[in-house]
This record gives structure tokens, C-alpha cells and sequence, in this order.
């Protein structure tokens, strides 16, 4: 540990800096990646190539929303897979039993797929703030158990859904971009919203701000922690419900790499793993980064491997920028 | 007797119990041959396990195990013909310098420990993916014969893989309980400030145990891909939970201090005994993930150490 004494002034000057580079490195970022690419290769500007970025960053964009709420908390949530995975099964069963078209009750499907969302990050939730185990494990924990029953449910099989007005989310296409990309921005809104103009979107500012502040004041943690992941929840079956629309096809392998991608994507955009700061609009353009990182990588004809290592690097990259060396003595 | 001061039997207790009720429930099972063979199945598993209690045991944790595994049985794969038996070395210190760099990155630049490896993690799958042309590979069978060929097979009634599984319990048991070394991580993982202000150098300490968890994984890696005589870049997916639950349920809790080698021995095999009797049982395999999440979360509830954490985050 250094620490290094500096004068009142440097000091200040210094945060600022820091404060303003934390706060527009990713925006940055972003700007000069697509740049980049634009010049390696012309053809990455066209609209139907940002429509194919915006299609695949789609349901990660909702995962990551998800867990930017808990981030906010200086939690964690890495249940993502198991949640997309259990959701995305069981909305398929419960559509193609309830007539498989979006036309008749099956619609119900989806509310319900909700639902389930909420259930199981109410009980992630649960395990966290009740048997007190670090959210990082709970949630690890609760991820492969998610991903075992959603193994349990399909016992290993494919479900298709194919129905042509579902499938909409992808085919129809308004001003170049899908339904889905529209429904995304929907949801983003909707995040925002819960973020700036209600209590809980206060409060999970204030338990990661400080979380004895948080309970001095009055705040009820546990009861803001638990909603969290219970939003988080609802979040992660939004994701599966795209996931879905955009593959047509439900299995316990629809979660597969959501965890990494998501928790890279929010740290990337500028969210504290120590929370507090960021919000839903530095995931947007965490998001966004992860995924013009991958297209423009197969655009200028680089193996989609190299993804996996440049997000690691990233990721890595981005918590050091994020933290402020002076205020924390070590981590575990 | 208070349930505290019984608590560091419970791992022994549960294994105890666990061996009753399988061996009730089908005796054959406590045939010594049958359990030999369970046994040397999993030393992969319990190889990967040891290197990763010393993660734990500093209070940190390595989620980057299963991947750096993955690497290795490519690594090794690939580069079997080229340098025959010194493979091997090439194998332990890229685990080695793997988990040193996680330990770099999260002591000297604060990443908390999941972060750091879990990246890590994924830099390795990329090399896999990168080295092995995203194609499951298989070793020549000669080489293999001629440079692993001693991994397996029995000398007097004692396969290879637990002789290899006791030097490497040995090794981890020596470095905890007679070096200084050792007692320096158990200073870290009961107290970390407390470790620093008396002066120790506590960053080399976790660097060296994220290195050695690192090491760990490399070899258990190296014999898993001696053991399917080939490399892929998911070979060893589903070993993760496996290592974390093994660790935990030995008894060394997530917050570090306490525990140990020995108790991962026992925990690794309480993880056989329960693989065992869900087969015996006819619990569908796809199930068995369900269980061991829902095991580790008892798991950790159970041993934690909740005095250490004023806040649980």
C-alpha cells in the first residue's frame, strides 16, 4: 500500500480529474472503439450491422440492468445463468401448453416467466441477508442450482418456440431495428425510472454509499437488499424472454455465458464494484462496448476467442480505474 | 460440550455418517476394492481442491480452477510430442503464473479476489480455445504411455493417482503446518490488518497462495488429461462447484483462518461419498448439480465465520 501525503490542493485537483475521467472513460471508450473499426472496415458503420450488435447486446442489456441494481448495493449477483436458463424453460413449457401462440392464453406465459424470475431472486435474496453468506457465494451457489433444475425440467432437451407472432421480436423490423431492440429500450426506461424516481432507486444508492449511514438513518438494509435481488430477478427472466424471442429455441444452456458478459458489461460502463456510483446508463454503454468489442472483432476477421481474453483484460482494467486507491486498505 | 467446541469434528462426523448410511443402504459399497477405485476416480478433483484452500484459507477465492484446468490438458496435448515428460513443467508454471498474476492484480491493485480470477479465468479459456483450434484434441497413445504411463496402473494393490494425491497432501500439509509460510497465511486469513502491523509482508504471502492454488490446478488439469489421454477446452467444466464445495464442506470457511489441507481431504471425500450414493440411490446425474449448489449453501451457512463480517456484502 502506498500512501503517499499530497497537498489540499493537488488533492483536490487530482479527484476531480479522476472523478471526471471515471465518470466519461467509458463513453469514451465506446467512441473510440467504434472509430477503430469504422476504419479497419468500412462496412462496420452500416445500419444492418448496428442492428446485429443491437440484437445480440439485447438480452445481455437486461441481465446486466439486473445486476447493476445489486452492484449499486456493493453486492454482487452471479446467479444469472441459472435464472436466464429457468426462466427461458419454463416460459417455453407453459407457452406451448397454453396453445403456443401468442395469439391465445399462451401470453400468460410471460407474466409468468416473470414471476419466476422474482421468486428465485427473492429466495437468492433470502440466503443472502438471512443465513448472512457473502452475496458473491449465495449467489453462485443459487446460480448452479438454477442451472441444474433448469437440466431437471428439460432433462437435456431443446424446446422451440415457433410461433411466428413471438418470433416478431425478431422478424419484424421498425426503422431498420427489431421489435426486440424496442422492447430492450422499453425496459431501460422502465430501469431508469426505478433508479432516479422512486424510494428503492434511492435507497440502493444509499446502501452502497454507506451502508451504516444507510442504517443509522433509519433504512430497513435487508429489506432493501432483498427487493433488489427480487428486481434483479425480474430483470434476468426480461433477458430470457429475449434470449428466446431471438434463438426461437429454450434450454438449460440459453444462460451460458450471461455471468461473465453481464458483470463485464456493468463494471466496463463505469458502475463501482464498490457501489454507489453509476447507474442504469453506464451499463448501457458498458453493454455496448462488451458487444462492439465482439462484432468488431468477427467484422475485421479476428476468432471469436480473442473476445474472452480482451473482456478479461478489460473488466480487470476497468475495476482498477474505478477504485480509489486511498480509501480502502485491502480487499479479499 | 457446546456445539462450538464440537464444530471442528463436524466434517469427520458427517464423513462418518455419510460411509454408515451408504454402506447400509448397499454393503457393498464398503468392499475395499470398490472404494480404492472410488477414490483414485476423483484425485483430480481433490488435487484441484488442495491448491484452492489456500485461496480460501486467506479469506479470498479462486474462481479461475476450473479454467486454467482446462488450459492445461490443452497445453499438454498439444506440446506432448514436442517436450515428452517436461511438458509437465511447462504445465505447472503457467498454473503458477496464472494464479500469481491473480494474486498480483487483486493484492496490488484491489480487485476483489472473484473478480481478479474470474477473469483470469477467462483470459486462460481464450488461450484454450486459441492453442487447441476449438477442437477437442487426443493425445498420441505411445507418448502418453511413455512419459504419464506411471500416473496409473497399481504397485502392490495401490494405484499410482493416490500415491501421487498423498506426496501432494504431504506437500500442502508440510507448507501450512511446519513453514513460516504457513503460519504467515493462517496470520492473514485470521486477521489481515492484524498480519500487516506486525510487519508481515502480506502481499507476497496472497500472491503465493493464489499462485499455488494456480500450481494445484495446473497438475490436477495435467492428470485429467493424462486420465482421457487428450485436451479440450471444456474438459474439466463442472469441476468448479465441485473444488468450492469440497473446500467448504472440509470445513475451512469462506472467511479464511481456520481449516486447512486436512480438512479438504475430508471434505473432498464427503463430496465422493455423496456422488456415490446418488448413484446408488438412482438420483438422476442431472440433479446432482441441483444438490451440491443446494449443499454448498449449507455448507457455507454452516462454517462461516460471521464475527469476522461486520457487513455482509
Amino acid at each position: 500500500m502506498a500512501i503517499t501525503e499530497t497537498s489540499g490542493k493537488t488533492r483536490v485537483s487530482a479527484a476531480l480529474g479522476r472523478e471526471a475521467l471515471v465518470k466519461w472513460a467509458p463513453l469514451l471508450v465506446l467512441l473510440v472503439l467504434c472509430a477503430f473499426f469504422a476504419l479497419m472496415e468500412p462496412r462496420f458503420l452500416s445500419t444492418r450491422n448496428f442492428a446485429r450488435i443491437l440484437i445480440a447486446a439485447s438480452p445481455a442489456l437486461m441481465v446486466a440492468i439486473g445486476v447493476t441494481f445489486i452492484i449499486l448495493m456493493g453486492s454482487i449477483d452471479l446467479s444469472m445463468e441459472g435464472t436466464v436458463s429457468v426462466c427461458a424453460v419454463t416460459f417455453a413449457f407453459c407457452f406451448l401448453w397454453l396453445g403456443g401462440t401468442l395469439a391465445s392464453w399462451a401470453w400468460l406465459a410471460i407474466p409468468l416467466a416473470m414471476l419466476v424470475g422474482a421468486a428465485l431472486g427473492f429466495i437468492n435474496g433470502l440466503v443472502h441477508v438471512k443465513l448472512k453468506i457473502p452475496s458473491f457465494m449465495a449467489s453462485l451457489a443459487m446460480g448452479f442450482v438454477g442451472t441444474g433444475l433448469a437440466m431437471v425440467m428439460t432433462g437435456g432437451d431443446r424446446i422451440r418456440i415457433e410461433d411466428e407472432l413471438y418470433r416478431g421480436l425478431l422478424t419484424e423490423r421498425a426503422l431498420g431495428f427489431p421489435l426486440m431492440v424496442y422492447v430492450a429500450g422499453l425496459f431501460l426506461l422502465v430501469a431508469w425510472f426505478i433508479q432516479t424516481r422512486t424510494t428503492l432507486g434511492r435507497n440502493f444508492y444509499a446502501v452502497g454509499g454507506g451502508e451504516d449511514l444507510a442504517t443509522a438513518s433509519g433504512l430497513n438494509v435487508n429489506r432493501v437488499r432483498i427487493m433488489g435481488f427480487t428486481l434483479a430477478g425480474v430483470f434476468f427472466s426480461v433477458g430470457a424472454l429475449l434470449a428466446v424471442g431471438r434463438i426461437g429455441i429454450a434450454e438449460t444452456a440459453t444462460g451460458n455465458n450471461f455471468m461473465f458478459l453481464s458483470i463485464t458489461a456493468v463494471v466496463v460502463g463505469g458502475t463501482a464494484l464498490w457501489g454507489g456510483i453509476g447507474g442504469v446508463w453506464n451499463t448501457l454503454v458498458g453493454v455496448l462496448i462488451v458487444f462492439v468489442i465482439g462484432n468488431g472483432m468477427v467484422v475485421i476477421g479476428l476468432p471469436g476467442y480473442v473476445q474472452d481474453a480482451v473482456l478479461g483484460i478489460l473488466v480487470i482494467l476497468a475495476v482498477i480505474l474505478s477504485t480509489d486507491r486511498r480509501s480502502i486498505s485491502f480487499v479479499k | 460440550m457446546s456445539l462450538e467446541t464440537l464444530k471442528p469434528y463436524f466434517p469427520w462426523i458427517t464423513l462418518g455418517a455419510l460411509v454408515l448410511l451408504v454402506g447400509a443402504l448397499n454393503p457393498s459399497f464398503l468392499n475395499p476394492a470398490s472404494l480404492v477405485s472410488v477414490v483414485a476416480d476423483i484425485v483430480p478433483l481433490f488435487i484441484m481442491a488442495l491448491g484452492m484452500t489456500f485461496a480460501i484459507y486467506i479469506g479470498g477465492i479462486d474462481l479461475s480452477v476450473q479454467q486454467v484446468a482446462n488450459l492445461v490438458t490443452v497445453v499438454a496435448t498439444v506440446y506432448l510430442a514436442q517436450f515428452g515428460v517436461f511438458v509437465a513443467v511447462i504445465c505447472v508454471l503457467a498454473g503458477f503464473a496464472i494464479g500469481a498474476v491473480s494474486g498480483w492484480v487483486t493484492t496490488r491493485q484491489f480487485v476483489p479476489s472473484f473478480v481478479a480470477t474470474l477473469a483470469m479465468g477467462f483470459i486462460a479459456l481464450s488461450g484454450a480455445r486459441f492453442l487447441s483450434g476449438e477442437r477437442a484434441l487426443s493425445m498420441n497413445a505411445e507418448a502418453r504411455d511413455a512419459s504419464f504411463g506411471w500416473m496409473f496402473g497399481t504397485t502392490a494393490g495401490v494405484p499410482h493417482e493416490l500415491v501421487i494425491a498423498g506426496i501432494l497432501l504431504a506437500l500442502a500439509w508440510f507448507l501450512q503446518t511446519r513453514t513460516t509460510f504457513g503460519r504467515a497465511l493462517k496470520a492473514v486469513g485470521a486477521g489481515e490488518l492484524a498480519a500487516v502491523s506486525s510487519g508481515l509482508n502480506v502481499d507476497r504471502i496472497k500472491i503465493l497462495a493464489f499462485a499455488l492454488s494456480g500450481t494445484f490446478a495446473a497438475i490436477a488439469g495435467l492428470m485429467f488429461s493424462v486420465k482421457l489421454s487428450g485436451g479440450d477446452a471444456n474438459l474439466a467444466n463442472g469441476f468448479l462447484i465441485l473444488a468450492i464445495v469440497a473446500v467448504l464442506v472440509g470445513g475451512t470457511p469462506l472467511t479464511g483462518g481456520v481449516g486447512g489441507v486436512i480438512n479438504t481431504l475430508v471434505g473432498t471425500l464427503i463430496v465422493v461419498v455423496i456422488r456415490t450414493a446418488m448413484v446408488y440411490l438412482e438420483v438422476d446425474a442431472t440433479m446432482q448439480q441441483m444438490i451440491f449448489g443446494i449443499i454448498l449453501i449449507v455448507a457455507i451457512a454452516m462454517t462461516i465465520d460471521r464475527s469476522k463480517m461486520r457487513i455482509v456484502k
